[in-house]
């Protein structure tokens, strides 16, 4: 959802990538990644609640990470993601084949 | 592994439903919350917080619906949706509902019942174990066998015997011993033959009972076991073992109550004692479809039975009687194992010189389940014909139920047109009126099966009251039947549910919801096209019912054809009975003679009784006795083929059969040396040229054989069966075979049975009376293919009917109501009462005059499949067309009419004020 100029649209199929970044760093909850992903992509992206509740159920079920009740330092219940084993191999293989995507579409770019 | 996860997710999901939604409720208002709080740290009150998260992130609603529209099991859940809201839309319209079950319960019932009998016949294994292990073994040589006596009993598909092609399933029994002990190709042999007719007797009552002859291994090949008792070994068929037979389950049951004290119980058969050693496993019913038996006995008791095979001898290489059934050995290839039984089948014939190294003797191995044809070679051509009937029958029932779902679509236009104005996808739509298909579909499967089990019952019971000889059939619905069910319910689902579906789901929303949907000029407008799909549809269900009655119909008329023709002799009020004095072993040669004579006088004496003969078959039993003969004086010296009958005193008379010229056979005849005939009139047509017949001379190409001096000429007659021209036939007497006894009698033969039976047992109460029926039966029973098949079709016929004009009335009863706006303006116009009749009437029987055409094409192509069923009639016979053309047409005027009447009684100032 475009909510003003500087933000845009997840490019297809990144938003599961961008999560297992996320929570390769350390386990979250579900607000907690879609702040993590807009901070760290200077407010460029912004995660809607409906896409990232879908992509967690996903990832849950592709087994790639697993989920715990646990109470925030705001003594709030929240579930917290955290990275499998699988998840870590899939984290690996996405970032490569992102580079070597991202580096192929930048030399067509280039030459033209 | 994720894929098993992501089902156990599923379903935790399906059952826990609320604690799923309760933890997705909890982490979403968490998120939001927390989305809240971090604004309202930049100095937002609360409420503007959650405003602004609420439109920047989703509300908490929608993203639920989303997240759990992402889930597979949510199919499910919808799917259930869509059957509850079916099931509810349903129970809103029984009327229509309960029409289209019926409808359906007909196409499906019907449908499983055939194919349980085509299940029955065709395709269930032989109920033994490991049934694909067994072969049949057939022989076959560029050249036919010298000398040597042939039979078979209707196992195999058939028997070539010409110059340059021979084969049959049939092999002597020292070719079986030669076979089981050279070749260690096989596991197991089992060889069989019959069944045989017994005269049984114990406790002093006698009766006939089937039995088959079996090598000593047939069970242990077959591997079936005994449920009491034992069964037959090897040792059972050594010469001079004790004589044991193994009893059938079901006779088992009904003759001996399925008392254990059966076993080790003695029994007479043809005179002989056998003890009864064991009863076989209820599960084996038969190995040969359709062919059943009372009991099995070691073969090697055959001498002992007076069974006249193999001429009574075993250790005759020329008598080829046996049918062999083997089971290949698990280290042995099927093409091994076909080399090694030719080796051995190739050496014996060749050194006993029925065949010759050049004939290329060899045997092949046929798997069983194909090899034993039994019934189905007699059933295959009836049982497609009536696959094909049902299968119409089917067709017809979608076409009317796509009627009938197609006039509903329309008046629920507007529902749909709302559900998809209001955001339901259009795929959405479809999946639910698919699934309303699918539910009617079930729903008419349910009651079908219902309707086939009933089907499937009485057909049973036809064709055991109506067949010739006992058959068995297990027509209990097996897992094949199941799923042939459950996969015609899917089919007919979708097919009858599709075009509706498609139709509906294209509204048009504005227009529809605009404006009423009997708008004057939209009416009068798609008035004019009635041949819409509706339209289409009832042209489909006149053109397949004309052809499902135009095949009902040249049946029927071949079978009042077959039933019509002149036998040659008067068939009513004449009781026949079987009787064998020769199977007791009490009766020497001269004692038959007496004794028939003794039976024919007490049994003229009946009050009731005209006349009584007898003769050694009868006629048009389906059985015939054929000879080659040479007869004195013709031009051409060849053998000819004759048929033969041995006939006693006053056959001729009581059969009705009239005297051309010379005499009768008289009682001096029966015993005198001189042997003489009676011919019919193909005989002396064919053979004589002219000549006299009387005093000539026929009989064995040898002139020191047995010759005939023809004596009389008779009428002809026709012997076995109906549809064949009557053939050159010679009556001689009757000396020492077993008799047929006719009684004709002045009214209801059947009557006269207890009587017959009470003179019989007077004069010899171990006899027993056996194939008791009257001639006409006897000719019902030989045309049971005939009338099985009218029967069926007949009744399909009319079901046929019955549907295509319940489709037209529903098609011009929606028309009518649709129309109603357009009839009260012509009405004011001045359009007449008449002029509305035929506007609805016509269209109507246009519909049904361009289906009978369409049907007419289809069936002059169709009807040649009937080819040998059909009698004395083309399988495009004009005037049957016609016939079933009128029909149709008028039970469609009456079905026209209704709705047109009703369309009369439309009030114009009712009709156009209604919105």
């Amino acid at each position: 959802m475009v909510m003003s100029d500087q933000t845009s649209d997840l490019v297809q199929g990144t938003l599961d990538m961008l999560i297992l970044k996320t929570l390769a760093l350390e386990p979250m909850h579900g607000y907690g990644v879609a702040a993590r992903i807009e901070q760290m992509s200077d407010g460029i992206f912004r995660v809607n609640a409906g896409s990232l509740f879908v992509a967690f159920e996903r990832l849950l079920r592709a087994g790639t990470i697993k989920g715990e009740w646990k109470t925030t330092e705001n003594s709030r219940r929240a579930r917290y993601y955290s990275l499998t084993e699988r998840g870590r191999k899939r984290l690996d293989s996405e970032t490569q084949e992102w580079a070597r995507q991202v580096a192929a579409i930048a030399r067509i770019l280039e030459r033209s | 592994m994720s894929l098993v996860q992501n089902i156990a997710s599923g379903l935790r999901t399906l059952f826990r439903k609320q604690q799923v939604d309760r933890e997705l409720d909890e982490e979403l208002s968490g998120f939001l919350e927390m989305a809240a709080d971090e604004k309202q740290k930049h100095g937002m009150s609360q409420q503007e917080a959650l405003r602004a998260v609420r439109l920047e992130r989703g509300s908490i609603d929608v993203t639920k619906e989303i997240v759990r529209a992402a889930r597979w099991e949510s199919f499910l859940e919808t799917c259930w949706q869509d059957v509850r809201f079916g099931v509810r839309m349903l129970r809103k319209s029984p009327g229509f509902t309960a029409v289209v079950v019926l409808t359906l319960a007909l196409g499906i019932g019907a449908n499983t019942a055939i194919f349980s009998l085509l299940n029955a016949v065709m395709l269930q294994s032989i109920p033994v174990s490991h049934p694909e292990q067994l072969v049949v073994l057939r022989w076959s040589a560029h050249g036919r066998p010298h000398s040597v006596g042939h039979s078979s009993f209707g196992d195999c598909e058939r028997t070539d015997w010409s110059a340059s092609f021979a084969s049959s399933c049939s092999f002597s029994y020292p070719m079986l011993r030669e076979i089981r002990e050279k070749t260690h190709v096989f596991s197991g042999l089992a060889a069989f033959a019959g069944p045989a007719e017994l005269e049984m007797s114990s406790n002093g009552s006698a009766s006939m009972v089937r039995g088959e002859i079996v090598s000593g291994d047939f069970f242990e090949t077959l591997r079936i076991g005994a449920a009491a008792g034992r069964t037959l070994n090897l040792s059972d068929e050594r010469p001079g073992a004790e004589a044991v037979a193994v009893l059938s389950y079901s006779y088992w049951q009904t003759e001996f109550g399925g008392n254990a004290a059966a076993i080790g119980k003695t029994i007479k058969l043809n005179s002989v004692p056998f003890t009864i050693v064991g009863v076989a496993d209820p599960r084996f019913t038969r190995l040969v479809p359709g062919k059943s038996q009372d009991m099995w006995v070691p073969l090697s008791q055959m001498t002992a039975l007076r069974i006249s095979w193999a001429n009574g001898d075993l250790t005759k290489h020329d008598s080829w009687w046996l049918t062999v059934v083997g089971r290949v050995a698990s280290s042995v290839s099927l093409a091994q194992a076909q080399t090694g039984a030719s080796l051995v089948f190739r050496s014996e014939v060749v050194n006993e010189s029925h065949l010759k190294m050049a004939d290329e003797p060899q045997v092949t191995l046929l798997p069983a389940q194909k090899g034993l044809s039994g019934d189905r070679s007699w059933a295959e051509q009836p049982l497609f014909l009536l696959v094909g009937a049902v299968a119409i029958l089917l067709l017809i029932s979608c076409a009317n139920v796509a009627g009938l779902l197609l006039s509903r679509a329309e008046t629920r236009r507007k529902e749909i047109a709302m559900r998809v104005a209001l955001g339901a996808g259009r795929g959405r739509v479809a999946r639910q009126l698919l699934t309303e298909s699918m539910l009617l579909s079930v729903a008419g499967a349910a009651a079908g099966i219902l309707l086939s089990y009933w089907g499937a019952t009485t057909l049973d019971s036809f064709v055991v009251a109506n067949r010739g000889s006992r058959m068995y059939l297990n027509m209990t619905p097996d897992l094949t039947v199941l799923l042939f069910t459950i996969a015609l319910t899917v089919l007919t689902g979708i097919l009858f549910g599709l075009a509706p579906t498609i139709i509906g789901t294209r509204a048009n929303l504005a227009p529809v919801l605009k404006e009423s949907s009997t708008g004057i000029t939209g009416a009068i407008a798609s008035g004019k096209r009635w041949i819409g799909p509706g339209g289409a549809l009832v042209v489909v269900q006149v053109a397949l019912s004309i052809v499902v009655l135009a095949g009902a119909g040249l049946v029927v008329r071949s079978l009042v054809n077959l039933k019509s023709v002149n036998a040659g002799f008067d068939t009513n009020n004449l009781l026949q009975f079987g009787v064998d004095p020769t199977l007791t072993g009490s009766y020497k040669d001269a004692e038959i003679q007496i004794l028939y004579g003794e039976l024919q006088r007490r049994l003229s004496y009946l009050p009731g009784v005209v006349d009584v003969s007898y003769s050694s078959d009868t006629l048009l039993s389906g059985s015939r006795w054929t000879t080659g003969v040479n007869i004195e004086g013709r031009a051409d010296k060849s053998m000819v083929e004759v048929q033969m009958m041995a006939v006693g005193t006053n056959f001729f008379n009581t059969m009705r059969i009239p005297v051309v010229s010379g005499r009768a056979l008289e009682p001096a005849d029966m015993e005198s040396p001189h042997e003489v005939a009676v011919v019919n009139r193909s005989f002396v047509k064919k053979f004589m040229e002219n000549r006299e017949p009387r005093g000539l001379h026929f009989g064995s190409e040898d002139s020191k054989g047995k010759q005939y001096e023809i004596v009389g000429v008779v009428g002809d007659t026709k012997y076995d069966d109906l549809r064949k021209e009557p053939e050159p036939t010679a009556f001689i007497p009757l000396k020492k075979s077993g008799a047929r006894f006719a009684i004709r009698t002045v009214s209801n033969p059947a009557a006269l049975l207890p009587a017959a039976r009470r003179a019989l047992g007077e004069l010899d109460n171990n006899l027993p009376m056996f194939d008791v029926m009257t001639q006409n039966e006897r000719i019902e029973r030989r045309l049971f293919t005939e009338r099985l098949i009218a029967y069926l079709a007949s009744l399909f016929g009319l079901v046929a009917l019955i549907l295509a004009c319940i489709g037209l009335y529903g098609l011009l009863s929606y028309e009518v109501a649709r129309r109603t706006k357009e009839i009260g303006v012509r009405t004011v116009l001045g359009a007449q009462k008449r002029d509305v009749l035929r506007l609805i009437a016509a269209q109507g029987l246009s519909l049904v005059c361009i289906g009978v055409f369409i049907g007419f094409i289809v069936s002059a192509g169709l009807t040649r499949f009937l080819g040998s069923l059909l009698y004395g009639v083309q399988p495009t016979d004009a005037s049957t067309f016609f016939e079933v053309a009128l029909l149709l047409l008028i039970v469609s005027v009456a079905a026209c009419l209704a709705p047109a009447w009703r369309a009369t009684r439309v009030d114009p100032m009712v009709a156009l004020r209604y919105e």
